[in-house]
């Protein structure tokens, strides 16, 4: 029983490679623009080539693809009926149908919808995963600080903003980890998750949830006190450790993906979508 | 029920780039009855090694075998077997979730689908058994308790279940001396009057010297000794070594033995030390 086993989104796999030295600045706006293509891809194409960067990005970061992708493996039932509902929901006038039962009938239409909509999830889920597998919470607070900082001036609290989603994306590891010790302790004393009926079911989540969320409140009260006790007031007057510095590697991976981008929005030009 | 452990490795997170192997190669066998102290530095493998005993992990590889069943077996019980083989986790935090002291302890009968007399008998028994005052605790808020009274409500919630086998994973970690006495007491008593083999984890020397027959020592991942309380304590040296405290009286006995007194190399109680110090000293034989 391992449930932290799965999660990769968040979790910073140490490295010195290529990918690991670029100053988080870069992969964070390279990261929002391979996410901004995602939402214009229409072709089984152009997801094949942006598959070929993945996989590029991952051999140069020595990640075991193995590993990046096994974080979907929680979200695969949503995956699958997500694709299930477009498959037989989604239709256009001139929609062929493949397979009637009953009051259903799935199109071809319904079929790509199903297809574009699954991979783009994947893509994008991927590229966020790479990002922080290959970035360290330290260096993405900084970066992200960093980029947000020009908005300060229309009064926007970046710094503040920043440290709640790094705080965020932390939990979610911490609370898997400590939902693994509560559902162990309740199964210590003989809770059968699988089965029974679906209330049984449902009952049978209150031994877990209820002491992760008070649990969860209790850290972070802790956090708030650990915190303040070094007296954190907020972003300001906040001076950095590290000073941030961009280098030839930046601008090489800078030229790259805009490179890639002008590639991708060809495809999307030339390539008629598929739905 | 025996527990008998043969060859046993344990990696947490196979197959990903954080793979790490806790548990190598261990072999071990607990008897009905036994009490048995697991001891060894932070990280050492103890938990880890006690969760195989109730199934809520399966080996990776050797076997754990409980009462003749094998854990790996698809077709255990191992609802079942959790319950004859209670399990005491060191925060009583992840474990208490009812709103009140009595509905919580009742929690794991309750799985065991028994009747509602039945399911109270067992709780009245299992709070008088740590010392919780049925009349005051049983409507108790659960935020309410003290450390040391979550972490007898905590061991209440497990002798509910009527285990044979109950395991103790530091569970008195962060109380005050005061706690820890009375969680030691009502251990004790568990074992000696309903003769519930005992598996005591923990980091404190004085506590499983005063309580364990059998000591296994543990040192990243594996066993390092598995043997009768006193002897393992000959070992003083190579204890320390792995970064184990000495019980208290024996850090006081080996430097009067290095000072030239004739002092046993195993000493576990300050009556012990207190005979033996004296019988030194009539004699004579120390020079200053
Ligand atoms: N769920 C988990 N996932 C990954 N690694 C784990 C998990 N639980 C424990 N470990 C690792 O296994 C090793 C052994 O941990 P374990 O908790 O068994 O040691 P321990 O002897 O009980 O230590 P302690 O005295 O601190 O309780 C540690 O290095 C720990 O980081
Ligand atoms: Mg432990």
């Amino acid at each position: 029983m391992e449930l932290t086993k799965n999660i990769t989104l968040g979790v910073y796999l140490p490295g010195e490679t290529y990918i690991h030295n670029l100053d988080p600045r870069t992969k964070i706006i390279a990261a929002a623009i391979l996410i901004t293509l995602l939402l214009f891809i229409k072709s089984y194409l152009a997801y094949a080539i942006f598959l070929f960067l993945i996989i590029a990005i991952l051999v140069i970061a020595t990640i075991p693809p193995g590993y990046a992708f096994s974080g979907l493996k929680p979200m695969l039932p949503i995956l699958v009926l997500m694709w299930l509902f477009q498959l037989f929901l989604y239709s256009t006038p001139d929609a062929e149908v493949i397979v009637s039962w009953w009051i259903f009938s799935a199109t071809d239409a319904g079929l790509h919808m199903g297809n574009l909509i699954s991979m783009r999830v994947l893509f994008l889920f991927t590229v966020t995963t790479i990002l922080t597998l290959t970035t360290s919470i330290v260096s993405l607070t900084d970066g992200l600080e960093s980029l947000l900082n020009p908005l300060k001036k229309i009064g926007l609290p970046s710094q503040e903003l920043v440290m709640t989603m790094i705080i965020a994306l932390r939990f979610v590891l911490i609370l898997a980890e400590e939902l693994d010790k509560i559902i162990k302790a309740q199964m210590a004393r003989g809770v059968a998750f699988d089965r029974g009926n679906f209330i049984q079911k449902t009952k049978s989540l209150f031994p877990v949830f209820l002491p992760l969320f008070i649990n969860a409140f209790k850290r972070a009260e802790e956090l708030i006190v650990a915190m303040e006790a070094r007296s954190y007031t907020g972003g300001k007057g906040r001076t950095k450790m590290k000073t941030l510095h961009m280098g030839r590697v930046d601008l090489f991976a800078g030229l790259f993906i805009l490179l890639f981008s002008a590639l991708i929005i060809y495809v999307i030009l030339i390539v008629p979508p598929v739905i | 029920m025996p527990i008998e452990i043969n060859k046993l490795s344990y990696s947490y997170k196979k197959g990903t780039p954080f793979e790490k192997q806790v548990l190598k190669d261990i072999s071990l066998f607990i008897r009905d009855g036994e009490f048995v102290g697991i001891i060894g530095p932070t990280q050492a493998g103890k938990t880890t090694l006690a969760q195989h005993f109730n199934a809520l992990l399966i080996p990776g590889k050797g076997s754990v075998v409980v009462n003749a069943m094998n854990t790996a077996d698809k077709k255990a019980d191992l609802v079942k077997l959790r319950h004859n083989v209670g399990y005491v986790f060191q925060n009583p935090d992840y474990q208490l979730f009812a709103p009140t002291v009595g509905e919580d302890i009742a929690f794991g009968p309750r799985n065991q689908n028994l009747p509602t007399e039945e399911i109270e008998d067992r709780v009245a028994e299992a709070m008088d058994q740590v010392g919780l005052d049925y009349d005051t605790f049983y409507k108790r808020d659960i935020f309410a308790l003290s450390g040391g009274q979550k972490r007898r409500a905590a061991i209440a919630g497990v002798l509910a279940c009527k285990p044979q086998i109950m395991i103790l994973d530091d569970v008195t970690a962060g109380l005050d001396p005061g706690g820890r006495e009375e969680i030691i007491k009502v251990i004790q008593k568990l074992h000696t009057e309903k003769e519930i083999t005992t598996i005591y984890i923990s980091n404190s020397m004085d506590e499983v010297a005063m309580l364990a027959d059998r000591i296994i020592v543990l040192d990243q991942g594996q066993v390092l000794f598995d043997d009768q309380t006193r002897d393992v304590f000959l070992h003083a040296r190579k204890l320390i070594e792995i970064g184990l405290e000495l019980p208290e009286v024996m850090s006081i006995t080996t430097r009067l033995a290095e000072a030239g007194f004739d002092l046993p190399g195993a000493v576990l109680s300050i009556e012990e030390a207190v005979d033996a110090i004296a019988a030194n000293l009539q004699q004579g034989q120390v020079k200053d």
